[in-house]
Formats: structure tokens, C-alpha cells, sequence
């Protein structure tokens, strides 16, 4: 089993029922702490795997004062775009044109790579038309490629005349190159008829309906036309007014083909406009479509042909179901009988737009993440990443060199011996311009079956303020002078070691004091004495990650803020000041949660 | 050089005995590159082999076709897991291109005519891989494996006819490819025929 790579998780409170969800009151710390003990936070419990989370995955929201992760931020969508051509599609494009690119971005069909456009010469090639410099070809056409897949839109018989709007001349060749009526072409001709009908000679109507179901009937009708024609059917069954004369009114009411329920049906789908007092106080019996012009489709049930296809073909020949699910719907889509079920009668898929979002804290409504809006700009106006408000943990091994032998080649990612004492240095690192004091609390023994004994050994202690690096540089001479004629040991000038010197020379970890502090951190030492993993029965089994010595730590954080603009800590944003006091007093601010540290895999 | 080695390994191009060659006048082949073996190496007019490729013909002949392009890192009739000892090792066609770093092991192994051998690709001894195939980058054929002509091999050993029939135009495309090359690449035949 590969070795663990320490790491740190942080518990968001949103996923707590404790009274930490709410904003953090400084002025009762000690009742918070005290419930805080009676349910230790167990990293293992299902409910802990949805809020965990590292450290770079969490937000902070400036005006609560509390983490807020993926899971519990309210996110608005401020960009659509397409992630081939990066075009940006605005809101209401979308509306009329569906959730996909509408440009000539497509994804193979079979194997979802990119396709581009290529040219086809119409002329066998000659030798000579490879050379770059012919171009008067009379009729060139295009064709979409997949490089990867060597998939070509030839294949399925679709060629274009111009190497643009791919998606407008796609939605009119069906495949195998017939063309297909639009929407707008059926409704056209549909005018035609009915301008026949106004007329109002029943012969002429009825030889123009013939003639214009005959041509229908001639082009295979996808679940799309059929759609168009029911709707504009039922349209017209509403409107008109001969339908009332019907003798069987008095059975209008129910079932699916009466009027009133119809209409109210067809009002779901156009969005009210047929809701005129006109079709609403009309009562009357409708029929229902029985011309495939009028929306009927008979199902084919005959499958004999792709039974015969299917004879002669190889399993590698028919669609697989990422491919079907992959296919836009109700472009061009065979009528529901007729599914395609070979990989040659996969159509291009144009691309899925993608969105950039921006998040707001569901709490106070303030926008803690907001990306830039232009779609090439991968920067953020606002980002309040929690990384720039909490002191990050870092976890390493410590080895203390002559404590035992064979430390010396100890790796962080060692498996922990059961039953001897290790230890760990957490390092603290300040991110504020404010010195902070962190109060550390873990349970004696990790929760779970397997109880490991930690000690944390300073649960207590002062981090500095993350000050400019420059200031530190330049105070750096006077420290390092001072450094050296208290300690005298010729350390480092960052680095004040607080364990002492033992009697043979090495250093000895010793309780209630920092192992080691800088500019704006602080390490500590934990010491763990590992559980041993023996099962009491046979039965038992261990399971998955249950060696992994996990230890919940609470951790308590506490600052002054002056009041005044002192806000913008991460100097990212000058928002949210309204957390600042009157005057020049100072404020005190605390932030507490729950973390677990991942020390390592215990030998088995 | 020898100072700038770190390495206690010998070089690379100096392991192995210097396999005899056959040339054809017109080729290009870079002074790096790596012929080993103690079977005949064949190489047909115009194609050209990029340095540190490596050639092997411990196991059996190596035979590359007219027009062929072999890049840098690529091994032929390497021995790898399923290697055998052959009379003929590896037979490239005409217009074959076998792409960075992919390798062919030896044991009777022939590549058709125009197929592409993308790059890291590896391809197991005996295989019989037909005309105007592509094989898309780290694809694996097993040992005694036969593809049909026009085939593409992708995306973890999927495999879906090539109806394309574009093989004309890219042995074109070879063909001018070669003459840029041919300019790129000092070509150093002397070295291996001497």
C-alpha cells in the first residue's frame, strides 16, 4: 500500500449542527467550548465526508466571518460560453437556440474530439492540386474531420458548401446528404396550405392537403417535425371555430382531447399566449391528428431492417451508450421507433456551453467569488479564499536525531509503528497583518475503533502578523544580533529552536513551549502513540482507510482588528466593512472550527 | 563528451555489435542514430531516420520500406517482453511513419503501407498490421495480433474502419514532408556503411 502524504482537511460549518454554524461570538467563548466537548467531531462519521475540505477548496466570507464551502455557497451564472471558440452567448440567445454552440464547434461523435472543417475537392486529385497555390476551383466542399478518430462527416454523408455556420447548414442535410425542412420552411408551407384553406373551396383544400401529405409522407418524419406538426395541429384545433359544432360536446370535458385540458396543456408549453378568453370559453370536441402532417406518426415496428443490418455487421459498428447520450437531441433524431443504433448514423454533437459563476454567501448575500466576465480572462474582480484569512497547517515528521537509531531515515509518508511514541511539527502560518493567538483542542484518543493517543504539547501559543517582508528584512540586523547573543547556538536567525539542548547535544521536544517561530508562524509538536490494528474478532475486518491515524483538532483563532478600514486583509477586496466598529478602538475578532490532520498509515 | 557524462552505463550507441547495412543512395539518416545487430539492415530509397532512433537487429533482418519516415526515440525489432529471434525481425512498407518514441518488437512484426504508428505506440512481435492504418498515440497491439487494412486503432484499443480514402493525399503529404527534412537533417550514411 502506497504511503500517505500528510494532509490537513478543514470541517466547513455548514455541515455542523453545532452552534458553530452561526457566527462566532467573542463574548461567550467559554459556553461554546464547553458544548463543544460533550460530541467530539469523528472524521470517519459518513456525515464528515461532505465537509471536508482542504484548505485551498474553502472560501471566507468577510461580513459573516465564517468559511463557506463549495457545498454551501449560492452560485449565479455570469457568462455562458462556448469552451471551443470561446464566444461569449448571451442569456437570451440561449433561450431561443438551446444550451449548445450554435457556431461550427463540434465534438466527434464517435470518440468526442474536435472537429474541423476541411475542404474537399470535388475533382479527383492530381498530383499537382496538393500545392498551395490553386485556389479557382469551381465547387469545393467541406466536410467536418475528427484528427484523432479519423472520423469524417462523409461518412454519414453530410457535406457543406461553405466552410461557415456549419450548425445552420447541419440542421438542414439529413444523413446521407437529403436535405430536411427547418422549422421555418415547414411553417411556410403550412401558410400555403392554409391560405388554400381560406379559400374556402373544400376541393381544392383537400387536393392541396393530399398533395402536402404526399410530400411529407416522402420525408422520414424525426421526432423534431413531429413535434412542429403536432403543435401547430392542436394549434389549430384550437382556433377553430367549426370544431364547437361537434355533437359529442357534452364528453368535451374529460380526457385528454378536450379542449380545456388541452389548452391548458399547450399554455405549459408556448408560455400563456394562447390564454385568450376566446379558446378558454369555447367548449367542444377535438379530434385527433390522423395525417402524419398532423403530427401521426404509426410506429414501425417492423425492425426486419435493422435485423438485417445487424447481420452483417460487428458489435463495433453500433453505437455504444456514451455515444447515444452524448447526441444532441432532437436535431435531426430518427422518430422514436427508430433509434440509431449504429455508430454510422451518429450525428456531430455540437458543443455543451459552459458557464463561469459567480458565489455569493447564503447567509448576508455578499459575493465572495466573482470571476472576470470576459471569457478570455481567466482572472477573478473578487476572491476571498480562505487561505488569506486562516493560518494554514503544514504537518512533517519530526525525527529527532540520537532519539533512537534508526529515525534519521524517517520519510513523512513512513508507516507508523503501533504501540511507539511519534511525533509531528504543525506549522502555523499567519496569513493577517495581525498577530493571532490559536488555542489548539483534540481528544485524548482518536475516535473510532482503533484509539491512538495524542498529546498535543503546546495547546497554546501567539503567531506574529504576516508583515511585509521588507519591513522583517530591514529589522532583520538588530534580530538577528539579538538571536544571537541570548541563544548563542548559531541557529538560523529565523528559526528559535524551544526545546533544550539535552545531555548528549540533541534536542528534546518539551511540553507548553513552541518548537519553533518566524516571521508569521509557529510550529508545534503533536506526539501520537499509535493504536495497534489487532481485530478482538476473527470476524472482524479492517476497512477501507481505517489504518489511516486521522485526528480531529479544533482550532480556535483570535485577533484584534482596529476599527476603521482594516477589512481588506488579503488586500483583495475593499468590500465588506461593515464588520469594522466606531472609532479607533479595538475589536476582537475570533473564527473556531474543527480540522483533521491525516498523520499517516499505521503498520499492519 | 566523456566529461559531461554522468553515467557509469556505457553509451548507448556504442552497445552491441555494428550491424551489417544496406543503403539505398538516396536516404537520409542522421548521424546519431542507432544501428545494432548482426542481421542485414535495409533501407529503401528516400526514407528517412531521425536521430536516436534505434535499429536492432539482433533478433532477425530489419527492413524499411521506400519513403518511410522513423522519428527520434523509436525502437525496431526491440526485444521487450514478446521479442523473438526471426529471420525477419521488422518489415516496414512504403510510406510508413512511426512516430517519437513508439516501439516495434521483433519476431516476423510487418507494418503495411501508409499507416501512421503514433507516437509511444508499442506494438508486440508477430503483429501484421494492414495498409492505411492508424494507430493513435500509446496504443497498444498485442503479440500475433493481424488489423485490417484501414483501420484505426484509438482510445485504449477501440478500433473503427478509416472510410476517409485520403491514403493518396497523405503519401503526398510524406513525400513533401521528406523533402523538408532531407533538408533538415545532416545525413551521415558513411557512418554505418563503413
Amino acid at each position: 500500500m502506497a504511503p500517505l502524504e500528510p494532509y490537513t482537511y478543514i470541517q466547513c460549518p455548514c455541515s455542523d449542527f453545532s452552534p458553530l454554524g452561526q457566527p462566532a461570538d467573542a463574548s461567550s467563548p467559554t459556553s461554546a467550548e464547553e458544548e463543544e466537548e460533550e460530541h467530539t467531531f469523528d472524521p470517519r462519521a459518513p456525515r464528515s465526508n461532505f465537509g471536508l475540505y482542504p484548505l485551498e477548496y474553502l472560501l471566507y466570507c468577510e461580513d459573516c466571518h465564517q468559511i463557506r464551502c463549495p457545498r454551501c455557497v449560492a452560485e449565479e451564472i455570469v457568462t455562458y460560453y462556448c469552451p471551443s471558440c470561446l464566444f461569449e452567448v448571451p442569456s437570451s440567445n440561449l433561450k431561443s437556440e438551446g444550451n449548445r454552440c450554435t457556431r461550427s464547434c463540434f465534438q466527434c461523435p464517435i470518440c468526442i474530439g474536435p472537429l474541423s472543417v476541411t475542404s474537399l475537392e470535388s475533382a479527383p486529385p492530381d498530383p499537382n492540386l496538393l500545392s498551395p497555390d490553386q485556389g479557382g476551383i469551381p465547387h469545393t466542399t467541406y466536410c467536418l474531420t475528427c484528427s484523432y478518430c479519423n472520423w469524417s462527416s462523409t461518412e454519414i454523408g453530410i457535406r457543406f458548401d461553405k466552410p461557415n455556420s456549419i450548425h445552420a447548414q447541419l440542421a438542414k442535410i439529413r444523413n446521407g446528404g437529403e436535405t430536411r425542412l427547418t422549422a421555418k420552411e415547414r411553417k411556410e408551407r403550412r401558410k400555403e396550405l392554409s391560405s388554400h384553406r381560406g379559400g374556402g373551396h373544400a376541393a381544392a383544400v383537400a387536393a392541396a392537403a393530399a398533395a402536402a401529405a404526399a410530400s411529407e409522407e416522402a420525408e422520414v418524419v424525426d421526432l423534431e417535425t413531429q413535434f412542429a406538426n403536432l403543435k401547430s395541429f392542436y394549434n389549430r384545433q384550437l382556433a377553430d371555430p367549426n370544431a364547437s359544432e361537434n355533437s359529442l360536446s357534452t364528453l368535451g370535458d374529460l380526457g385528454f382531447s378536450s379542449p380545456s385540458s388541452l389548452s391548458r396543456i399547450m399554455n405549459l408549453y408556448t408560455g400563456g399566449r394562447l390564454n385568450d378568453t376566446r379558446t378558454k370559453s369555447r367548449l367542444g370536441i377535438m379530434r385527433e391528428a390522423y395525417t402524419p402532417s398532423e403530427g401521426l406518426l404509426v410506429a414501425n415496428l417492423d425492425e426486419s431492417d435493422a435485423i438485417a443490418k445487424l447481420h452483417q455487421t460487428t458489435l463495433e459498428d453500433t453505437s455504444s451508450m456514451d455515444q447515444l447520450m452524448a447526441q444532441p437531441p432532437n436535431l435531426g433524431e430518427p422518430q422514436l421507433h427508430g433509434e440509431a443504433c449504429f455508430a454510422s448514423s451518429l450525428r456531430p454533437i455540437p458543443y455543451l456551453l459552459r458557464t463561469k459563476r459567480s458565489k455569493r454567501c447564503p447567509v448576508c448575500r455578499h459575493i465572495i467569488s466573482k470571476p472576470e466576465a470576459k471569457i478570455q480572462n481567466t482572472r477573478f474582480r473578487i476572491r476571498l479564499v480562505a487561505g488569506s484569512y486562516m493560518p494554514s497547517i503544514s504537518i512533517k515528521r519530526l525525527s529527532l536525531p540520537g532519539a533512537n537509531g534508526s529515525s534519521s531515515s524517517l520519510v513523512a509518508g513512513d508507516f507508523l509503528e503501533p504501540f511507539k511514541p511519534v511525533h509531528f511539527v504543525l506549522t502555523f502560518k499567519n496569513p493577517i497583518f495581525e498577530p493571532l493567538k490559536v488555542t489548539l483542542g483534540t481528544p485524548a484518543k482518536t475516535p473510532g475503533r482503533f484509539p491512538s493517543k495524542v498529546t498535543v504539547l503546546c495547546p497554546t501559543f501567539d503567531i506574529d502578523a504576516n508583515t511585509d517582508v521588507w519591513d522583517e528584512a530591514l529589522k532583520d540586523n538588530d534580530r538577528e544580533s539579538s538571536v544571537r547573543n541570548t541563544d548563542g547556538s548559531g541557529s538560523s536567525s529565523r528559526r528559535q529552536r524551544a526545546g533544550t539542548v539535552g545531555e548528549s547535544g540533541q534536542f528534546q521536544v518539551e511540553a507548553g513551549k513552541v518548537w519553533g517561530r518566524g516571521r508569521n508562524w509557529v510550529s508545534i509538536v503533536v506526539e501520537v502513540v499509535p493504536a495497534s490494528l489487532q481485530l478482538r474478532n476473527k470476524d472482524d475486518v479492517l476497512k477501507e482507510d481505517e489504518d489511516i491515524l486521522e485526528i480531529p483538532m479544533f482550532v480556535r483563532i483570535e485577533w484584534e482588528v482596529e476599527g476603521g478600514g482594516d477589512d481588506d486583509v488579503s488586500g483583495q477586496s475593499a468590500a465588506g466593512r461593515s464588520g469594522a466598529g466606531t472609532g479607533e478602538q479595538k475589536e476582537k475578532r475570533e473564527l473556531a472550527y474543527w480540522c483533521v490532520l491525516g498523520l499517516g498509515r499505521i503498520k499492519q | 563528451m566523456s566529461s559531461k557524462r554522468h553515467s557509469i552505463l556505457p553509451p548507448v550507441s556504442s552497445s552491441g555489435p555494428k550491424a551489417p547495412v544496406s543503403f539505398s543512395s538516396s536516404i537520409t539518416i542522421a548521424d546519431s542514430a542507432i544501428l545494432t545487430g548482426t542481421s542485414l539492415i535495409t533501407i529503401s530509397s528516400e526514407s528517412v531516420v531521425h536521430p536516436r532512433a534505434k535499429l536492432d537487429s539482433l533478433a532477425g533482418r530489419v527492413t524499411i520500406g521506400r519513403r518511410c519516415v522513423v522519428h527520434e526515440r523509436t525502437t525496431l525489432g526491440a526485444i521487450g517482453t514478446t521479442g523473438k529471434v526471426t529471420e525477419h525481425a521488422v518489415t516496414l512498407g512504403d510510406y510508413v511513419t512511426v512516430e517519437v518514441g513508439a516501439s516495434i518488437e521483433a519476431g516476423n512484426t510487418i507494418i503495411g503501407e501508409g499507416t501512421t504508428v503514433g507516437v509511444a505506440c508499442k506494438i508486440g512481435a508477430g503483429a501484421v498490421i494492414g495498409k492505411n492504418c492508424t494507430l493513435t498515440p500509446h496504443s497498444e497491439i498485442a503479440a500475433g495480433e493481424t488489423i485490417p487494412d484501414n483501420t484505426v486503432v484509438y482510445s485504449n484499443g477501440l478500433r473503427r474502419p478509416d472510410r476517409r480514402g485520403v491514403a493518396d493525399l497523405r503519401n503526398k503529404g510524406q513525400t513533401r514532408q521528406i523533402d523538408v527534412l532531407r533538408r533538415m537533417i545532416p545525413s551521415n550514411p558513411a557512418k554505418f556503411t563503413a
